[in-house]
């Protein structure tokens, strides 16, 4: 496998608590992976990690084979084409729907680029469409989630971080996101997850791994971590 | 009437002013959530080397005297930013608070040693007239502070709102580190808003020492205090609701002036601030949350 992103033996600490410890993952360019993990298990540490948003205490990220993540700032992380879907959605809840998507495309070369991923991302979501004027923050959870998703799109990214994009929506509204996330991963960008709703995740993603305190205790195909017992009891709710 | 009239627009112009100094402090507390101590003396940098150029080039005219206020508040404005800020920004709100009053407590110190610590002249530039409009007798100085004063708030407002700039300084005042992984240069922006409102500062500081015809050394402390409680009051989420309540209180204390005492006028911003916070801990217009 050539990575598009290749992470090795990560380890980072908040003071002297350490929250992840000797990770290690990759994912290709137009794969989806996903990391499954309980709360506080060290799932958007490692996200924040990649985007150059904590400084691990020790460990490798590169990018392309080559790129050193570490050595960069996240605005510079961002320009070679990693986006980002926050947990709890994180809009700019004081400014409206279209601010948000304009300032998903920050710092772009191109505008008429951005404009028409603008337009894009409107008419696949309608409703945006409708609301683009609206204050972010008085959108729905789910109209919420659906700007922090095509904000992220509005670069182009080769490689989007999402992180928890399950939590919290209305179970008709995560259907629609991981459907999403199959078309996202159609059109050729890759998807890295972390997710606490493992059945979902499992059925839309190639590989998985589990994540429990801080370490990665199982990977593989996503069919074969979903058929393992071990993570139907912690994950899928007891035997299948 | 008459009166009223006349202490109203008395409290315009003075409240301008003060909305200029307080939308400085409130840009480096939004965007940097830095408390900057220093900015008020940093207007009194601008208001003296205005007054330096002033006195020294008598011919340059208004323009140009702006524009030395404005460079030298600005290069302390710059300075200040890369050695004291810039190291200390993003650990606690301590640091750059103490940070800071020590640069304001240099500055006070430096020019008292400099000019001295008394009140010096500052030339007037503009001719003594006074206009009437209907039963309101402004000066055409008051009519320029005022005319100034809007005109930097106006176009901070437009740069805040209107530009891509501005969108990603109030991406940055309410969600700093999801700015910077869509592709802000938080440090860039950071630093740019600090010169913004130094530059600011010092435009309005040669309007001021023009308004009263004298500058002093320590002339920032009290403007500092007013436009740190205007915030305090206005809440920090949005920009013009600072400027608002900078102009209501000098409003506020044009006519406490004109109907009770002018040794209350100061304690007017107190008593507002007081009252305000009470009911309204997070500010008239909200705050973000930190």
């Amino acid at each position: 496998m050539s990575a598009l992103l290749e992470v090795e033996d990560l380890a980072v600490s908040y003071g002297a608590v350490p929250a992840v410890e000797g990770v290690s993952l990759a994912i290709a360019a137009g794969e989806i992976r996903v990391i499954l993990g309980a709360n506080g298990a060290g799932k958007t540490t490692i996200i924040k990690s990649l985007l150059g948003l904590l400084r691990p205490r020790r460990g490798a990220i590169r990018f392309e084979g080559k790129t050193d993540l570490l050595r960069l700032k996240p605005h510079e992380i961002h320009r070679l084409g990693v986006a980002w879907v926050p947990e709890g959605r994180q809009l700019w809840n004081t400014l409206t729907v279209m601010d948000n998507l304009r300032l998903g495309g920050f710092g772009q070369k191109d505008d008429t680029r951005v404009e028409r991923q603008i337009r894009l991302m409107l008419e696949r979501f309608p409703r945006l469409g409708e609301r683009q004027d609206q204050i972010a923050g008085s959108l729905s959870g789910g109209e919420q989630q659906m700007v922090a998703i095509a904000r992220a799109l509005i670069s182009q990214p080769r490689l989007l971080l999402m992180d928890e994009p399950s939590l919290g929506l209305a179970p008709l509204v995560v259907r629609d996101v991981f459907q999403l996330v199959r078309e996202i991963n159609a059109a050729g960008i890759a998807v890295l997850m972390v997710e606490q709703n493992a059945r979902q995740a499992l059925k839309v993603a190639d590989w998985a791994y589990l994540l429990a305190t801080g370490r990665i205790v199982e990977s593989g195909p996503a069919a074969e971590i979903a058929g393992k017992e071990s993570v139907q009891v912690v994950f899928l709710g007891g035997h299948a | 009437m008459d009166l009223f009239l006349q202490q109203v627009a008395n409290g315009l112009v003075i409240g301008s002013t003060y909305a200029v100094v307080a939308i400085g402090f409130a840009l480096a507390f939004t965007v940097l959530r830095v408390i900057n101590f220093a900015h008020p003396d940093i207007f009194m940098v601008g208001m003296f080397t205005g007054l330096v150029a002033a006195t020294q080039y008598p011919v340059v005219g208004v323009g140009l005297v702006m524009l030395a206020g404005m460079l030298g508040a600005g290069a302390v404005g710059f300075v200040l930013e890369r050695t004291v800020i810039a190291p200390l920004r993003g650990r606690d709100v301590l640091m750059t608070l103490i940070g800071t009053l020590g640069v304001a407590i240099m500055l006070q110190n430096g020019m008292a040693l400099i000019a001295g610590p008394d009140p010096v002249a500052f030339p007037s530039l503009l001719p003594r007239r006074s206009i009437d409009i209907g039963p309101v007798a402004l000066t055409l100085r008051q009519i320029a502070n005022f005319a100034i004063c809007l005109l930097l708030l106006a176009l901070v407002s437009f740069y805040v709102r209107g530009t891509s700039y501005g969108r990603a300084t109030r991406a940055i005042a309410e969600r700093p580190d999801v700015a910077a992984a869509f592709g802000v240069n938080v440090g860039r922006i950071c630093q740019f808003t600090i010169l913004l409102a130094s530059l600011m500062a010092g435009a309005a500081a040669v309007s001021v020492g023009m308004l009263y015809g004298s500058a002093s050394a320590f002339v920032g402390l009290l403007y500092g205090l007013k436009a740190f409680i205007c915030m305090l009051v206005a809440g920090n989420r949005y920009f013009e609701g600072v400027m608002v309540v900078a102009i209501a209180i000098g409003i506020i204390e044009a006519l406490v002036t004109g109907y009770l005492s002018s040794s209350l006028r100061d304690a007017v911003a107190f008593f507002v601030m007081i009252g305000v916070l009470y009911y309204r801990p997070n500010g008239l217009f909200g705050s973000y949350s930190s």
